[in-house]
């Protein structure tokens, strides 16, 4: 499934050129058209910078594990990352200290409570898992670095490795994010209380406010679900971004818990790997095939971009993505081959 | 099914436009629809030999790509200056012309702003269904272009067109390395302006053997051609010249 391709500037120009011909594009234009219309839910707003997005504002991209580029409408506004941050952060700290070693600190139960609720599981005190607030704070506590400017680093490098280029922080999203931080302090301090986290957990708090405020577009959640699809290998840059035995991790935590209280029907319904974000992105992953990313501000009352999970539904279902799906309908791959086949006059 | 040809050449004076425009010509007669687009929007030309004045014109492949128009509004029907007449109603034989702009200050503004190369193939995909088309034919920018490679990755046929200069030999090198990492459906080679004194089989040899692709056509240099210096159609003015017969040869390898 992964392949580590060297950057080739012809294979650059020659993806291009595919992706320009392949009747893929039309079908991302048609389902844009289909989608942009639909003004319901309402944008994050508990902080000014999240309130000023535009609600009409809508990208879509995928990007294939091969490294086929497709993109329409708004896929080049940045935007801050949010809870999108969170599985990549977990597979970090997986890197840095090991399946069980992360497991002592952080469940991948999913929970039915708010996502930045203050609460810990009873019997052990973990967190629930990765991606409510308590448990992205335990990972980004994982985080290995002599001080604050490494740790920083580390993880600046390693969202890098996944997009293909560098990526920065937004500062006013930050200043916000940490003087409005009030809830994932109290998680915080609680999670020191049990030993979830440890002396530098302070830091570690700085640390999540950073990650969620990285500024990326459409485009590059497409490139970070390619870069998991293609067994944790950028197919742009053949960078390997984690380690190939932990994406099977990542992806079923995003599976079981990406997509907030809707995660269990989204599981069941769309049956791809996913995370969303107050910010309005939203990954999907189908693996050994391609990453999905959409942007779209207006939420649903789950928390989820509405406009994103209605892409990444209709996507689903036209192409059979389903994790679970029985037999593959081939509609997928006869969409990104240049369209040669004419319909008989 | 309607069949996409792109005609290329690596460097710019191997006869390309005249080719395009003469096998256009003569795979209408054969009782089709034909388009060509000039996607050469650097150094548009083909216009010229269907003897359409750019001041014509209303609209043209550039207005399209700006998005100012639908490429249908930039086709221009030349069936009768270039077959003859037929009957007004009659489906079959038409040729259609898109035609690039050659106002300087379109091709400056294009080459400022660029385009999105995606375009063009919306617009091929457009005029196909549009004009309802049997063959579109796309006459290229030479050299290695974002033009040029989309032409080849959707097109179904790619025609080479190089003369017997070892300049040309070197550079269609590449074109066929480029096309075959498109995979191209089918590649044809036509060798073109070959001087008399030049042993044809040797050099259909090197050619094939040289690029393990099939040599379609071998076009000799002749006086005839040079003379009309793209002034109109050379197979209409010359039916049974050697030139018309091989070009017919390679029309229909085209159909066929």
């Amino acid at each position: 499934m992964s392949q580590e391709k060297s950057t080739d500037e012809l294979d650059l120009l020659v993806g291009r050129m595919r992706s320009a011909a392949a009747p893929l594009r039309g079908t991302l234009s048609r389902l844009y058209e289909q989608f942009r219309g639909n003004r319901d839910g309402t944008v994050a707003d508990y902080i000014p910078e999240l309130a000023k997005a535009n609600p009409d504002w809508f990208g879509i991209s995928i990007v294939t594990a091969q490294g086929q580029v497709f993109e329409i409408g708004d896929s080049a506004v940045n935007f801050s990352i949010q809870s999108v941050s969170k599985p990549f952060v977990f597979g970090l700290a997986l890197e840095d200290h090991g399946l069980e070693g992360v497991l002592k600190r952080v469940g991948v139960e999913p929970t039915g409570e708010a996502f930045n609720a203050i609460v810990l599981d009873e019997k052990s005190n973990r967190p629930f898992n990765p991606m409510v607030n308590a448990g992205a704070i335990a990972t980004a506590d994982l985080v290995k670095g002599a001080d604050y400017p490494e740790r920083v680093g580390r993880m600046m490098d390693m969202f890098s490795r996944y997009v293909g280029h560098d990526v920065f922080v937004d500062n006013k999203t930050f200043m916000s994010e940490r003087l409005t931080g009030h809830r994932n302090r109290a998680i915080g301090h609680l999670m020191r209380n049990f030993g979830m986290v440890g002396e530098r957990f302070e830091e570690s708090l700085e640390l999540y406010f950073q990650q969620c405020s990285v500024l990326v577009n459409c485009r590059d959640l497409a490139m970070i679900g390619a870069t998991l699809a293609n067994g944790g290998v950028n197919p742009a840059t053949g960078v390997r971004a984690i380690d190939s035995q932990y994406v099977k991790y990542l992806l079923s935590v995003m599976l079981s818990c990406g997509m907030y209280d809707y995660a269990g029907e989204w599981a069941f319904r769309v049956g791809i790997p996913a995370k969303s974000g107050v910010g309005g992105g939203i990954v999907a992953v189908v693996p050994g095939k391609l990453g999905i990313g959409i942007f779209s501000p207006p939420l649903d009352a789950k928390g989820n971009s509405v406009r994103g999970v209605q892409v990444c539904s209709e996507l689903s279902r036209m192409f059979g993505l389903h994790a679970f799906e029985s037999g593959d309908n081939g509609l997928l791959e006869e969409q990104l081959l240049p369209q040669r086949q004419r319909q008989p006059v | 099914m309607s069949k996409i040809i792109a005609i290329h050449s690596f460097r710019g004076g191997t006869g390309k436009s005249n080719t395009t425009a003469n096998l256009a010509v003569l795979i209408a007669r054969a009782g089709n629809r034909v388009g060509i687009v000039d996607t050469d929007i650097h150094s548009p030309g083909i216009h010229v030999i269907f003897g359409r004045r750019p001041e014509s014109f209303t609209h043209t492949l550039n207005d399209y790509l700006h998005g100012n128009c639908s490429i249908k509004q930039a086709a221009y029907d030349v069936t009768e200056s270039s077959i003859g007449t037929v009957g007004p109603d009659d489906e079959r034989p038409r040729i259609f012309l898109i035609p690039s702009s050659i106002q300087v200050g379109e091709i400056a503004r294009i080459l400022r702003e660029g385009y999105d190369v995606a375009l063009l193939n919306d617009g091929f995909q457009d005029l196909l269904r549009d004009l309802n088309l049997d063959y579109l034919l796309i006459d290229t920018h030479p050299g290695v272009n974002e033009e040029t490679l989309l032409s080849i990755a959707i097109s179904n046929a790619f025609v080479l067109i190089m003369r017997p200069d070892s300049q040309d030999f070197q550079g269609t090198a590449v074109t066929v390395e480029l096309a075959r990492r498109l995979d191209v459906e089918r590649i044809m080679v036509i060798v073109n302006k070959i001087p008399n004194s030049m042993d044809r089989e040797l050099l259909r040899e090197q050619v094939e053997s040289g690029y393990r692709a099939t040599v379609a056509g071998m076009l000799p240099l002749c006086n005839e051609m040079a003379e009309l210096a793209s002034s109109g159609l050379f197979v209409n003015g010359h039916r049974d010249h050697p030139l018309t017969l091989e070009l017919a040869r390679i029309a229909d390898q085209i159909m066929h």
